[in-house]
């Protein structure tokens, strides 16, 4: 990246980033900045009307929940995530494709419907308590939340771990050890733990902010128990509360929940900063023998995937194929009815919104995203680039209320306003995925289209875009799922003839209809796996 | 009699279902260096990895100064076999300082901290970046990177050297440094060295002996002279320097082109056409063997010239400027071939 794209004293190329830059600053303003200051302005207004006695009231217990949930959930998810990452890289040998796609599979499912499958596999009249009578104590309530939770974030510590495994803690810098005269303890206590720290820091980072911003699960196992979490108590307040004080505490609680993100966000970074640079060109090392076979490992991988993911997805699927709660779910009981009654009127319009909004966030998302990695190449702009990315960090319940504070007065009730939530949260996700894509083309390629005649437009048509295809289509995937899945935002920002099929389900479940939440659930959870194969193919092998 | 330093008999090592060694079998002698040498994909990596214990065995076994270290029932680990790496990729561990990484070996070996740092700090010295014991691996060259490598390696004060193309990543002139230093280090510390390579003149000149490695098959092994002078096939000829490929006719045991005789004989009685293989040094410009000129190349010390024979294309080599053009006819002498299978 030292030497740019297009060169700077080309001023028709300079034009063009300029009005680029302008439309991505227009943007991000308007969609982020602009409802996060509204956000901030009404705190301090909640605070001068007496917000703080409401915020304690209730508000407390919540955040106390929330914390040791998330800090719980985070160490099991490190525990995991750590270890399921050097059982791939490392012990798996010709496992580890399977072992890699095992980690991440648990990601394709909507975090509430995990929770859904959780209490149909192992809660009281569970799949597990109709095969043999065993049930999870406390699955409803703070230890199944975090049970829950952790399944859902240990993948994102497993990806940053092995990414880190096969980038900076390459395997033969700890048989340099070992052939130094290191054991595998010190080998691995001296060089890849410290190799690794930072990795595994950043994946605990993420971990606590995707539990503290986790509402699905909480939602599913913490409200029928009345075990509020913040964003379980944002959503009753808003939806299920007309008081000036509970507004108060809504706005309250979704700034606390802000602040502690953006410090622990901060703190990562600050702590992982100064982190060793890998000398380029020495980490591209050839494939080699694995150093040990360990069918075990395969079989433990299978295991945690079967009951983290495995058997709650089968549970659900097999409540929504049974004709009532209770009756035990074997052949002679099954019927379509639930499905039926899920694909009834009343659902078609939720799910035809729900994929209107996501393929309209994926779009958007993915074009911004482009946009911004074009224009941004080097000072300012790459801090802009930053910023995006620290969106996708912001709590969802607090940028829907954010963006209902900003926009409520014109837009309450409306897709748009949904829409601009997604794009505020999703845009991160394009960015991201266009910067890697665009970052790892040598621009010698474009240099060579012009040397061989090609206008800068051709160059771009015939090289860049066929080059960063492939990107482009996994990006409007991911930002698509993303969409499908989304309850957060949207559970606080519809209103009548704006619910998605998300919240649909998530309101069947609060009324306690359980046959047709699973089957709701299994319809919401099948076009994601669908959506992913292309995604899981296109990373097989290689993730991060 | 002290036993081999190392001695590796019947190895096979597959990776799924690929074979990447099969019943390979190699030896080098007390303070010897054996070079194995092939192209890239041969198995030279996976052979050294083997005997390192970084992977795995299928069958076979490998002794290392006389003590099994793998074999049915036997896998030490790298720790605990008498042998040190030098790593392609140098493998330099990113948050250790040049001093840290020399002394990692010394620690693990139960000296002092004190100890260990002083005599890291000797090695750097030796290997000529003392200056640098402070660097980390991100703020030294390529060259001072495999510098750090060997001083670690030497640090670990094995009987058996493991040099994975330890200048593979270097260019020309660090690459020709970092081998003298190797050679004279290796040789000061009087142990044993396998040493893997694709090149043939760097095998040649570092090597007591030399095997040739195809597809994970050992397909010759000798002393360099020996795999020079007679390789068993093309690919062997091909692999271990220069060579032209020729078919002449043999007449009483003499090689004649174009039905001129040369001074060049090959053993055997029948009468017939024959493929040899010809060093450039075999053959020389001015004779009474019938050739015109089809390049020539004027590399300073040295000129190739390349001649169409009515025996094939040779290439052979002259002193200083070679005095003849493209398209010229040149008389020219054979005083050796060597006979290869068809």
């Amino acid at each position: 990246m030292s030497t740019g794209r297009s060169s700077g004293a080309d001023p028709a190329a300079r034009r063009g980033r300029a009005a680029g830059l302008a439309v991505v600053v227009a943007a991000l303003a308007a969609v982020v900045v602009f409802p996060l200051f509204d956000l901030l302005r009404s705190a301090g207004e909640a605070i001068g009307d007496g917000g703080v006695a409401a915020l304690r009231s209730g508000g407390g217990e919540a955040v106390a929940n929330s914390l040791w949930t998330s800090a719980t959930a985070t160490t099991v998810a490190v525990v995991v995530g750590v270890g399921g990452a050097l059982l791939s890289e490392r012990v798996g040998g010709r496992f580890t494709g399977a072992l890699r796609v095992g980690m991440v599979l648990p990601l394709l499912v909507p975090p509430f419907v995990t929770a859904l499958g959780w209490t149909r596999a192992y809660g009281p009249g569970g799949l597990l308590d109709d095969v043999a009578g065993v049930t999870l104590p406390g699955l409803s309530g703070g230890l199944g939340i975090v049970a829950a939770t952790a399944a859902h974030v240990a993948p994102l510590v497993y990806l940053v771990t092995a990414a880190a495994l096969s980038t900076r803690a390459r395997p033969e810098l700890e048989w340099a050890a070992r052939a130094s005269g290191a054991g595998p303890v010190g080998a691995f206590r001296r060089i890849t733990l410290p190799l690794l720290a930072p990795a595994i820091g950043g994946g605990a980072a993420l971990a606590f902010v995707a539990s503290m911003n986790s509402f699905g699960i909480p939602a599913v196992l913490g409200i029928p128990a009345g075990f509020p979490t913040i964003t379980t108590r944002i959503f009753q307040d808003l939806a299920r509360s007309a008081s000036n004080a509970a507004f108060a505490r809504v706005v309250l609680l979704a700034t606390v929940l802000l602040a502690l993100v953006a410090v622990v966000v901060a703190a990562t970074d600050v702590a992982t900063r100064r982190a060793d640079p890998i000398r380029p060109g020495a980490s591209h090392e050839p494939a080699r023998p694995p150093a040990s076979r360990a069918p075990w490992a395969r079989g433990l991988a299978w295991a945690y995937l079967g009951f983290t993911a495995g058997i709650p997805v089968l549970a659900l699927a097999l409540t929504g194929l049974t004709r009532a709660v209770g009756l035990p779910p074997s052949p002679d009981n099954w019927t379509l009815a639930n499905y039926a009654e899920a694909l009834r009127g009343d659902f078609v319009g939720p799910a035809l919104r729900t994929l209107l909004l996501a393929a309209a966030a994926a779009t958007a998302a993915t074009a911004l995203g482009l946009l911004l990695a074009a224009v941004s190449r080097r000072g300012a702009s790459r801090g802009l680039a930053t910023a995006a990315t620290l969106t996708f960090a912001v709590p969802g319940s607090a940028l829907a209320v954010a963006v209902l504070l900003a926009y409520g007065p014109w837009l309450r009730d409306t897709l748009t306003i949904i829409l601009i939530a997604y794009l505020a949260k999703f845009w991160a996700l394009g960015h991201r995925s266009a910067v890697g894509s665009i970052g790892s083309i040598d621009p010698d390629l474009l240099r060579a289209a012009r040397a061989s005649g090609a206008g800068p437009v051709t160059a771009a048509r015939r090289v860049l875009l066929p080059l960063l295809r492939p990107a482009i289509g996994a990006a409007w995937l991911l930002v698509f799922l993303f969409g499908l899945h989304e309850l957060t935002m949207s559970s606080l920002l519809y209103g009548p003839g704006t619910a998605t099929l998300a919240v649909v389900t998530l309101n069947v479940q609060q009324l306690g209809d359980v046959t047709v939440t699973a089957a709701l659930a299994s319809i919401l959870t099948l076009p994601g796996f669908v959506a992913a194969i292309p995604l899981l193919r296109r990373r097989n092998g290689r993730f991060g | 009699m002290s036993p081999p330093a190392l001695r590796v008999s019947d190895l096979s090592v597959s990776y799924g279902k690929a074979a990447i060694l099969q019943q390979v079998s190699v030896e080098a002698g007390p303070g010897e260096v054996l070079a194995l040498l092939g192209p890239s994909g041969s198995g030279k990596t996976t052979l050294l990895f083997a005997v390192a214990g970084f992977v795995a065995l299928d069958t076979g076994t490998i002794e290392i100064g006389g003590t099994t270290v793998a074999g049915p029932g036997t896998h030490l680990p790298p720790e605990r076999r008498d042998a040190a790496v030098v790593f392609q990729s140098y493998a330099l561990w990113p948050h250790l300082s040049a001093l840290e990484t020399v002394a990692f070996p010394l620690r693990a070996a139960g000296e002092r901290p004190e100890a260990a740092r002083a005599e890291a700090a000797r090695l750097l010295d030796a290997v000529g970046i003392g200056p640098l014991a402070g660097r980390r691996p991100a703020e030294l060259s390529g060259g001072q990177q495999q510098r750090v490598g060997l001083a670690r390696a030497l640090a670990r004060r094995a009987g058996l050297y493991l040099f994975d193309e330890p200048t593979a990543h270097l260019d020309a002139a660090t690459r020709e440094a970092i081998q003298a230093e190797i050679a004279t280090r290796r040789a000061e510390s009087g142990a044993a060295a396998v040493y893997a390579t694709h090149d043939a003149g760097e095998a040649l000149a570092v090597a007591d002996r030399v095997a040739l490695l195809r597809d994970g098959r050992i397909v010759q092994a000798g002393d360099p002279a020996e795999v020079y002078e007679r390789p068993t096939d093309r690919w062997a000829a091909a692999i271990t320097g220069p060579v032209s490929i020729l078919t002449v006719h043999r007449e009483d045991g003499n090689v004649l082109v174009g039905g001129v005789r040369s001074a060049a004989s090959v053993p055997g009685g029948a009468e017939g056409s024959v493929t040899v293989a010809v060093r450039p040094d075999w053959a020389a410009l001015g004779g009474d063997l019938p050739a015109r000129v089809a390049a020539a190349w004027f590399r300073g010390p040295h000129s190739d010239v390349v001649l169409d024979t009515p025996a094939g294309r040779l290439s052979l080599r002259v002193e200083g400027r070679a005095g003849v053009r493209p398209g010229d006819p040149a008389g020219w002498s054979l005083h050796r071939v060597w006979p290869l299978p068809d």
